[in-house]
């Protein structure tokens, strides 16, 4: 098994593409399904922002045929989408995947929004029946990974954001933003996260559409802070949007909501005061052209970027140790799959050294004559405590060696301790972290396991007694 | 008596000339209510005033410069409060008012020259002259460059600061971050006129009775340099209508800016061709 990860981002594809291949919320399980469906695939689940289209996978073999998906679902000839294509495997993946959880690689270095977009695509491929093992373990220690490097280091400080850069470009616009009116069409995360810094910079009211009227409703009561806002219906849209001299767009639509021609009579009806539009939705709702108007200042996603740039030398110090801590935490990942790929090897070699055991107190059982039960338990102690004093030199080295990746040294304990290599050889490839092959709870040192072995033990005492 | 008329009629434009400039550009109604009222007060003594100075003189034709500037001030008026009356036209009084009283003033001082008291009186009334009009030439320099500054930052923000070859790198646009916002510039653009239109036409006036006491009379209101200073005057008015009144921003408003700095430029050059009016050596 291997992983994959198959995508495009801001920095590979243009947003002209990747507004093409963007996957809405309410298609994404039914996308994921059907990638699940896509021959040679064992799990898997996507990532789909307007920043970033991503496929993960455990595929069966590297030749799965999970890139020539996105053309196939989306009907874009291969050769075009293929140059914006990046393509990662196994511990490349794991390193991509865990950067970008923890923002190394979004437009605004530190930004919260895509550790809860990767949740949420998680929690959507999980609820799709995609994900299981493999992933599961992945995406947990994702999730650790990025919540330490937030915590630890100070990407996630001082808030630059696609909304705080949004903010400085209205306070370019506009001066102070004391009074100013901000419109939110379509109740995305990230416009209401926008709205806030405004509202915070002094804007003085809040207006809010949506499609669905009820959805409005909702974020405008979850809207708590010192403005009010004022739910629009989405029919009185171009009326309203006159009256803002902030719009914040983030509709779903297909196509621009905000035209070229709606844009000359906002300025007619508002005497040429300026508008300022921040389009944050792919596609995108706000028709480029009218950029041309004067008066009206247009910014998407990708023109956000541009300006992000300026802010990201505050973080960029942050970020080289936001990338270490990263690093650290992708080799303690394949680390730790190294040791569960071990396991089964060492719960063989425990389970070996048990069987000799029990097999010699049955042996000599009768030679001990009328032992009371303390005593027994006596004989017990001692021959479990040389089994273990015993096993952990081997143990240690299996770790060791699997620590090390030394494939090598690895077979050649197993056939030093007549452990079958099968049992190794059947966890490596697909590094299943199963509850079966977790290393924790077979270990020697562990105290579950010792509780299993003890029992075990007793049983075979007692059957031995019989 | 006809000349205590045209006084009060001189006295009652200038209140409406004060008070037509927020009746239009700020679009109040007390204001223009108080425009339309002391205008038409003004009308009705300046045509008792106009018919009076006729019969005195038993006859029906003007006679000598001043009667007739008060019968085109009086025609001017005439024509502003019937565009006001058939079309509600009362922005136009931003031009037809001044002038009006403008060509009222005049001869409100009497049909002789008026004499300033004292040198040291008529040196004061040309240091305000003076200083009102360089205050107003500051101010219309100050809302130009505010224009202008507006015309780059603007394009700075349209452009996404992309306009460099290293795209996107803040370095290239660095050197420009002092720059205010748009809006900022906006309002300067506009206070500064709005504080330099009352210094051009105090300027004006004041040039205006100072002109009198001189030997050259009408013949100095044909001066190149007098005349392109009242083309000046209209420029400046021109240009708070269509900020203030018409509500022209941004971009169209900076570049009919840039046409104002033109005509600046050739008001001052125009100084060397006139032969009355000159500043530095004649």
């Amino acid at each position: 098994m291997t992983l994959a990860l198959i995508g495009v981002n801001h920095k590979t594809a243009p947003i002209a593409l990747r507004e093409k291949i963007a996957i809405g919320r309410d298609d994404l399980a039914e996308t994921t399904r059907a990638l699940a469906a896509t021959p040679g695939v064992a799990e898997c689940m996507i990532v789909s922002t307007c920043n970033r289209v991503e496929l993960l996978s455990v595929v069966e073999s590297p030749d799965a045929p999970v890139a020539g998906f996105l053309s196939s679902y989306f009907g874009i000839d291969a050769s075009i989408l293929a140059p914006h294509l990046y393509e990662y495997h196994d511990k490349d993946a794991v390193s991509h995947l865990f950067r970008m959880a923890a923002s190394l690689d979004s437009m605004v270095v530190g930004e919260p929004q895509i550790l809860g977009q990767v949740k949420e695509a998680f929690a959507v491929a999980r609820a799709a029946g995609t994900v299981s093992g493999q992933l599961e373990h992945l995406l947990q220690s994702a999730f650790a990974a990025a919540k330490r490097a937030r915590s630890e280091t100070g990407i996630g400080s001082n808030s630059v954001s696609i909304a705080s850069v949004a903010v400085d470009m209205a306070r370019k616009i506009f001066g102070s933003l004391e009074g100013r009116t901000v419109f939110l069409v379509g109740a995305g995360k990230m416009s209401e996260i926008a709205a806030r810094h405004l509202v915070q910079q002094g804007a003085g009211a809040i207006l809010v559409s949506n499609r669905t009227a009820e959805r409005a409703r909702r974020m405008a009561e979850e809207f708590s802070g010192a403005v009010v806002p004022q739910v629009i219906a989405f029919d009185q849209l171009y009326e309203a949007a006159s009256r803002a001299d902030i719009v914040i767009s983030s509709t779903g639509a297909p196509h621009p909501i905000f035209r070229r021609e709606h844009g000359q009579a906002f300025l007619q009806k508002r005497r040429n005061r300026p508008m300022f539009f921040i389009d944050i939705a792919v596609p995108r709702d706000v028709d480029p052209e009218m950029n041309e108007l004067d008066g009206i200042f247009v910014y998407d996603i990708d023109d956000l970027q541009q300006v992000a740039a300026s802010h990201m030398e505050e973080r960029s110090r942050q970020a080289v140790d936001a990338e270490t801590l990263i690093a650290a935490e992708v080799e303690r990942f394949q680390l730790r799959q190294r040791t569960v790929n071990v396991a089964p090897a060492i719960v063989a070699l425990q389970k070996k050294a048990e069987e000799i055991r029990v097999a010699e107190i049955e042996r000599i059982h009768s030679r001990l004559g009328t032992l009371s039960a303390e005593q027994l338990a006596a004989v017990e102690a001692l021959t479990r405590g040389l089994v273990n004093k015993f096993l952990h030199p081997p143990m240690q080295a299996l770790k060791q060696a699997a620590r090390d990746g030394d494939e090598s040294r690895l077979e050649t304990l197993c056939d030093e301790w007549s452990v079958s290599s099968a049992a190794l050889a059947e966890a490596q490839p697909a590094s299943e972290p199963s509850a079966k092959t977790e290393p924790e709870s077979p270990s020697a040192e562990d105290p579950e396991s010792k509780r299993v072995l003890n029992l075990r033990v007793f049983e075979g005492g007692k059957r031995a007694r019989r | 008596m006809y000349l205590l008329w045209l006084r009060v009629a001189a006295v009652l434009y200038a209140g409406g000339c004060v008070s037509i400039f927020p009746a239009v550009l700020s679009k109040s109604l007390p204001w223009r209510k108080t425009c339309v009222h002391l205008g038409g007060m003004a009308f009705f003594f300046h045509f008792v005033s106009v018919v009076e100075m006729l019969v005195q003189a038993h006859r029906v034709m003007p006679v000598g410069v001043r009667e007739i500037e008060s019968l085109l001030g009086f025609a001017v008026a005439g024509l502003f409060f019937l565009a006001w009356w058939l079309y509600d036209a009362i922005s136009l009084g931003i031009f037809a008012l001044p002038a009006t009283f403008l060509l009222v003033f005049i001869p409100s001082l009497g049909p002789d020259r008026y004499w300033f008291p004292s040198q040291r009186v008529w040196m004061s009334w040309l240091v305000a002259h003076i200083i009102a009009l360089l205050l107003a030439y500051a101010a219309l320099c100050f809302s130009l460059l505010a224009s202008m500054l507006y015309l780059v930052q603007e394009r700075r923000i349209k452009s996404k600061f992309k306009s460099g070859p290293k795209a996107g790198k803040t370095q290239r646009w660095q050197p420009l971050e002092w720059l205010p916002p748009l809006d900022t510039l906006e309002r300067l653009a506009l206070a500064t006129l709005e504080f330099g239109f009352p210094c051009m036409t105090v300027g004006l006036l004041i040039g205006s009775v100072l002109v009198q006491e001189t030997s050259l009379g009408a013949a100095y209101f044909l001066d190149p340099n007098i005349l392109a200073s009242f083309v000046m005057w209209i420029v400046y008015a021109t240009l708070l209508l269509l900020r203030r009144g018409m509500g022209m921003r941004g971009r169209r408003a900076a570049y009919v800016s840039g046409g104002a700095l033109v005509v600046m430029m050739a008001v001052w050059a125009i100084n060397f061709f006139s032969q009355v009016h000159r500043f530095g050596p004649q």
